[in-house]
């Protein structure tokens, strides 16, 4: 194999059993060197979680057995002394995160579909009244103790009224654009500013520290996401197929099951894994709704950092690792779905 | 096969458009579009892109809304009914193969939708799938085909549940020039073999003209005229079909007509009984003509370019900046920028009145 593949150009990196010995060996020692820096971090977690506080506040001891000697009572800790507490919260964890993302991918995606297949004009006047009529029915009913039947009534009597006189008059259309931007703007807002507001309303409805609570908030947190993700991937299926199995005879449930559904299935994997990750690991929204009964485990590893005994790495440690599992697990179980849901936005075909 | 297509769905049927119109907002894409087709025959429905005729076939698909008028198919009104009772099969322009189902799948996928047994499925996909010599590819998914094959696939699909109706929206214009002649071939055979009412949208005239039983040519959502191939051909109404017909395109030069005689700058042709026209066009087909010497012919210009196309010789003269082309046999001979004239049968000449479109007949008297 002395000459040039004849499919490689100039640009065209050659595999590598056809470089030279020389090259290969720098590239082995230059990917060997990369993997130990990116999976440092994971050994560091593994092997602290088998040390205790001597060996932790002595060291940095590198290498079990030679350097110190492992202990499992960490371990021992979570699992067997703790165990009602570190399960609560990962049990907490797994039930908020898969309703959260069963909900928000089943909602969003509808919501997606939707809006890339039928065209809307609402009008901004009529949304403007309608906006300005909740907000004054609400302060005449909380600020000046109107009874809230009458300012129900009067509330939707003037909402009719403007919207059938004044708003058909003027009239200023949004389109499906309008409409994906103002959902993707909630996303843009930083949730601590609504923080506040959010935990006044759960405390109002007697929701706080309920699984209900997280999982509502993530889902309404998580929704912008999935629409604008499976807004673009629904773009990419050709509106042709849809028509044409219409045409063959399917309804309109059998064409989003027979097409619709198993061309996006790389899509809803690629946004599953995204949403279930980002309620996984949330930790604000969860600080401010849980205390106890709804703990997850984002809280739990913090709550270690800041106990009368100091930072726990150890059973930090070991609670890093169990949170970590599960969402490997997905990735893997995902990969060959997601690798081409990212591939399928960009490349047409 | 008759018996076979007597027994799925009946025979043919035939359509009837009233008066359909489509608008879009305040465009009005399609106007008072009428048409009567008679079962079994093949309309071709052809105009530049743009002109509505795939926006016609789409409502005849119920793809799209009628804003008003009546769509019958046989004696049912099915202006307001869903695609999937229209018992319609269309192939469409990008084929739109389920890219995720193999080739009997997509095949199969009607008779699926229909709920008909599994056996019976398989029969009538080998049946449909050997017509279009597919049959050997059945478990291959539709990126694995050529693009030849993927339009048998869209074929095979579409005739597999014998619809009374078949709408195709420019089927082989993804095609490469060869395959679509064999194409096209295979498709006229199919449809007169399966007797099946297809409408056939097209902006390609050899394929309306080859294809057809009958061609309505469009411009601007309206049609223009409804004909045969040849009718279309020899007797266009208005400068648009004349301009829009033929290859390479009719021959046109402005001027007036004034008591028998239309008068250019260079020329005075012959126009008895034509009526007195400010501003009208003389038309006439590069097949139709021939060229003489100067002097000796209705007009003289001067040879532009001489192009030899192998059965033919296609001289173009240049007219005050406007080119004439002339069709002579594949033998003739002439140098470019010498002055020669162009004759021709006065049968073969076309008036028409270039203000407002239509053609001038002479009178009858």
């Amino acid at each position: 194999m002395k000459t040039l593949h004849p499919k490689s150009g100039l640009f065209e990196s050659r595999a590598i059993g056809e470089m030279a010995l020389a090259s290969r060996i720098i590239l082995y020692t230059l990917l060997l060197g990369w993997s130990a820096f990116v999976l440092f971090p994971i050994y560091w977690l593994i092997i602290t979680s088998f040390k205790n506080a001597a060996t932790v506040n002595q060291g940095p001891y590198f290498l079990p057995w030679i350097d110190f000697q492992p202990s499992m009572h960490a371990w021992y800790e979570l699992f067997v002394s703790d165990y009602e507490d570190t399960l609560r919260a990962y049990i907490n964890s797994i039930i908020i995160s898969l309703s959260a993302t069963a909900l928000s991918v089943l909602i969003g995606s509808m919501a997606a579909y939707a809006l890339s297949r039928v065209h809307y004009a609402p009008n901004l006047i009529t949304i403007l009244f309608f906006v300005f009529l909740v907000v004054l029915t609400w302060v005449s009913i909380s600020a000046f103790d109107v009874d809230w039947r009458v300012a129900l009534a009067v509330g939707v009597a003037l909402f009719f009224f403007l919207a059938r006189g004044v708003g058909r008059l003027h009239q200023i259309h949004l389109h499906n654009g309008d409409i994906l931007f103002w959902i993707i703007s909630q996303r843009i807002l930083a949730p601590i500013v609504v923080v506040v507001p959010i935990y006044m309303m759960f405390q109002s409805v007697r929701l706080l520290d309920t699984h209900m609570a997280l999982i509502l908030t993530y889902c309404v947190v998580n929704m912008p996401i999935v629409v604008w993700l499976m807004f673009d991937f629904f773009n990419t299926i050709p509106r042709d197929l849809e028509e044409s199995a219409q045409l063959d005879g399917a309804t309109m449930f059998g064409t989003f099951r027979e097409i619709v559904l198993p061309l996006s299935r790389a899509g809803l994997a690629a946004t599953t894994l995204l949403v279930m990750i980002l309620s996984w690991n949330e930790y604000l929204f969860a600080l401010f709704l849980s205390t106890t009964k709804a703990q997850t485990m984002p809280i739990l590893v913090a709550a270690m950092n800041a106990g009368e005994r100091g930072i726990l790495w150890w059973t930090m440690s070991v609670a890093i690792i169990i949170m970590i599992l599960p969402v490997v697990l997905l990735a893997v179980i995902l990969q060959k779905y997601i690798s081409k849901g990212l591939l399928v936005g960009a490349v047409k075909g | 096969m008759a018996e076979e297509t007597e027994n799925r769905n009946g025979s043919a049927k035939s359509i009837s458009i009233r008066s359909m119109n489509k608008y879009y907002g305040s465009f009005h894409a399609l106007k008072d579009f009428s048409i009567e087709v008679e079962a079994g025959e093949f309309l071709v429905i052809l105009g530049p892109s743009g002109c509505g005729k795939s926006t016609a076939l789409r409502m005849i698909a119920g793809l799209e809304s009628i804003s008003s008028g009546e769509l019958l198919i046989g004696d049912t009104n099915v202006t307001e009914v869903l695609p999937k009772y229209r018992d319609i099969a269309m192939v469409f322009q990008s084929y739109a193969l389920y890219p995720h189902k193999t080739v009997a799948e997509n095949i199969g996928f009607p008779l699926k939708m229909a709920k008909v047994p599994t056996n019976e499925r398989h029969a009538a996909v080998q049946v449909a799938a050997e017509q279009v010599e597919l049959h050997n590819h059945l478990d291959r998914f539709p990126s694995q085909l050529s693009g030849g094959q993927r339009q048998r696939v869209a074929l095979a699909r579409a005739i597999v549940r014998r619809p009374s109706v078949f709408l195709m929206d420019e089927p082989l214009s993804n095609l490469d020039a060869k395959l679509r002649g064999n194409m096209r071939a295979e498709l006229k055979h199919m449809q007169s073999e399966l007797g099946i009412t297809t409408i056939y949208v097209t902006h390609d005239q050899i394929e309306a003209m080859t294809l057809a039983n009958r061609v309505a040519i469009m411009k601007d959502g309206v049609i223009q005229q409804i004909g045969t191939p040849k009718e279309v051909y020899s007797d266009p109404v208005n400068l648009f079909v004349a301009g829009f017909m033929g290859l390479p395109p009719m021959n046109f030069i402005n001027g007036t007509i004034t008591s028998g005689k239309f008068l250019t700058s260079d020329a005075e042709i012959d126009a008895s009984g034509i009526p007195d026209t400010k501003q009208a066009t003389f038309g006439f087909r590069p097949e139709d003509c021939k060229v003489v010497a100067a002097g000796k012919g209705l007009i003289d210009a001067n040879v532009y370019t001489v192009e030899m196309t192998g059965d033919q010789v296609l001289v173009t003269f240049d007219l005050r900046g406007g080119h004439l082309v002339v069709k002579m046999p594949k033998d003739f001979e002439i140098a470019t920028g010498i002055s020669a004239g162009i004759t021709l049968d006065k049968n073969q000449a076309y008036f028409f009145d270039s203000e407002h479109g239509p053609r001038l007949h002479a009178n009858q008297i």
